[in-house]
């Protein structure tokens, strides 16, 4: 797989250096030789977007300011986004180049595209990352990245076994200060870690329990207006509304992972992170705060002693997605607001982050990924850290869903002794898609 | 289950005339769900909702009343979804047989929860699938092989 993006360089590189492209020089400009500053063809990244609306379009537009990546094509199952994508990226070029398609299928049969942004629903997230990576292309996916434990771990096994790059959208692993919290958290200065609290949620938002509800049926729009079988995809099907399209989607149960799973994919995958344990989960898991619009809270334990307390409450007001990691020497607690605050032993340390560099996470997240399609190298949010933190946050949602305690098995991905949360670590697709 | 208005709208959901809402119909027992399943007068609505929640709470009881909406073009995959999970072999009885029975994408449907289920004693049906003349079968078909069979 690596060969298609390496070959695609290497063929370009070859051309240039035998002087091909140079005997038509009246065709080609000096930007795709390199020149006047631009990024030669063979150094630029390709890339493609699947579903992109308001979430996608933000990181598009960290990608289009990358100087060595060349966007080439749009598919979305709603006409009204293929033609405001194309018109972002044919402005940002001069011409009007950028590809149209409403099928996923056109779009993978491209042998010139090597990456590809996803930011459709959750319902898609997986099965469209790991169909991605099928075709021969790298993965910057948006999170929650999956929707159940057994897409989380499929995600996992398939890009290791393809050797693609993945980068789940969980930009704060490459946020300045949640990158200096983590510093102090891995250096010691913490003491031993304790207890990691992750914000999930939050409650009053995004509910972590799901509705079954299906809103009123509409008239279907024309397919190519919205292809509302497609946007559906491996989802149960349901008669159309126009809500779901305009993007009240999140709470219902066939399209979203739960409340946990939208700050969690972030908070726990920070956790996960500064207590090196990303390649695991916690093994209990037990809920309390289950009734609706109270404050709740998961308290999991990890193998080694190690406690991770997901809520939606009780944190500084830093911003949105508070962590605090708590050790036997002291705490620290950051949300995207981008404040630190420690302990009163640790103030002493640099903490400041200014508040440009704080919103610049998702820059920086592009460029890792960017980075790491070139090197061959992981990614800070690569598949394996992704699959461990949902896993950890669908086994919450479980847990909060039944009730009781569970306990897991990360080793085997299941629960121990209880039939009902096993049953819950997957769903059925709609034919005819599968992982 | 606990369950939550996901947004703030004034569009009220769905409620089945005799069932009632999604919520009243995922708090009956399995009994009352399979009984759903039975009624020719039940809607698609609480049809689905019962196949749904019977993935939690249903037994082998409930895999005949699911296995019979496996033919049935707007609730098959409900069906399965509420199959898949089920930990009894009489899943897998009913799936196989089901093989022979339904045509088109819901016979690809029901490869690939046989695939999910990894039950090896589907494999020589599946085998001759692959010669299916319906390739979306014969692809499904292929998948579910290489899914049951044991690596090399």
């Amino acid at each position: 797989m690596r060969r298609q993006l390496l070959s695609r360089r290497r063929l370009l590189k070859t051309a240039v250096q035998a002087g091909s492209l140079i005997l038509a020089p009246q065709i080609i400009p000096a930007s795709a030789l390199g020149q006047g500053g631009a990024v030669p063809p063979s150094d630029r990244v390709t890339l493609a977007g699947l579903g992109l609306g308001g979430r996608g379009t933000r990181v598009l537009q960290s990608f289009l300011a990358q100087p060595d990546v060349q966007f080439l094509a749009i598919c979305d199952v709603r006409n009204e986004r293929r033609e405001a994508i194309k018109s972002m990226a044919d402005q940002k070029y001069g011409n009007r180049d950028c590809a149209v398609y409403s099928d996923q299928y056109e779009l993978w049969a491209r042998k010139d595209i090597d990456a590809v942004l996803i930011a459709t629903g959750d319902r898609w997230h997986a099965l469209l990352s790991i169909l991605t990576a099928r075709s021969g292309k790298d993965v910057y996916c948006e999170k929650p990245c999956s929707m159940t434990i057994a897409e989380s771990r499929a995600l996992a096994d398939t890009f290791q076994r393809l050797g693609r790059i993945y980068q789940a959208g969980t930009q704060r692993r490459n946020g300045p200060n949640f990158a200096r919290a983590f510093e102090l958290g891995r250096s010691g200065k913490l003491g031993k870690l304790q207890t990691l609290h992750a914000e999930a949620g939050p409650g009053d938002r995004w509910p972590p329990a799901t509705s079954h509800d299906w809103l009123p049926a509409e008239p279907e729009p024309p397919k190519q207006v919205v292809d509302w079988n497609r946007w559906l995809g491996p989802s149960p099907w349901r008669p159309y509304n126009s809500q779901y399209i305009q993007g009240r989607w999140r709470g219902y149960f066939d399209f979203h992972g739960g409340g946990i799973l939208e700050w969690g994919s972030h908070t726990v995958d920070l956790c996960q992170w500064v207590g090196d344990v990303d390649s695991t989960a916690p093994v209990e898991y037990e809920p309390q705060g289950m009734g609706s619009n109270t404050p709740y809270s998961i308290y999991c334990r990890y193998a080694n002693g190690l406690r991770l307390v997901m809520r939606d409450k009780g944190f500084l007001g830093l911003g949105s997605c508070h962590i605090r990691w708590e050790g036997d020497a002291g705490w620290v607690e950051t949300a995207d607001g981008g404040k630190i605050e420690v302990s009163e032993g640790l103030s002493a340390e640099r903490l400041e982050v200014a508040p440009d560099d704080a919103r610049g996470a998702t820059t920086n997240h592009v460029r890792d990924f960017v980075d790491c399609v070139k090197s061959r190298k992981q990614p800070r949010s690569n598949a394996l850290a992704a699959c461990q933190a949902h896993i950890a946050c669908h086994a919450a949602y479980i847990a909060f869903q039944l009730g009781r305690k569970l306990t897991f098995d990360p080793a085997t991905d299941s629960f121990v002794g209880d039939d009902q949360a096993n049953r819950m670590r997957s769903r059925a697709m709609r034919e005819p898609w599968r992982i | 289950m606990p369950q939550a208005t996901p947004q703030a709208t004034p569009i009220q959901p769905m409620v089945d005339e005799r069932y009632g809402s999604a919520a009243q119909i995922m708090a009956l027992a399995p009994a009352r769900l399979i009984a759903i399943l039975q009624d020719p007068s039940a809607s698609v609505y609480a049809k689905a909702k019962a196949c749904q929640r019977l993935a939690v709470v249903g037994d082998k009881a409930a895999a005949p009343a699911l296995a019979a909406l496996l033919a049935d073009p707007q609730l098959s995959h409900y069906a399965r979804f509420g199959l898949e999970p089920i930990p009894d072999p009489s899943v897998d009885e009913a799936l196989r047989a089901a093989l022979g029975k339904v045509k088109g994408s819901l016979l690809v449907g029901v490869i690939i929860s046989i695939a999910r289920r990894r039950d090896p004693k589907a494999l020589d049906a599946l085998a001759k699938l692959l010669s299916d003349p319906d390739s979306e079968v014969a692809k499904a078909a292929d998948y579910a092989l290489a899914r049951i069979r044991p690596a090399p």
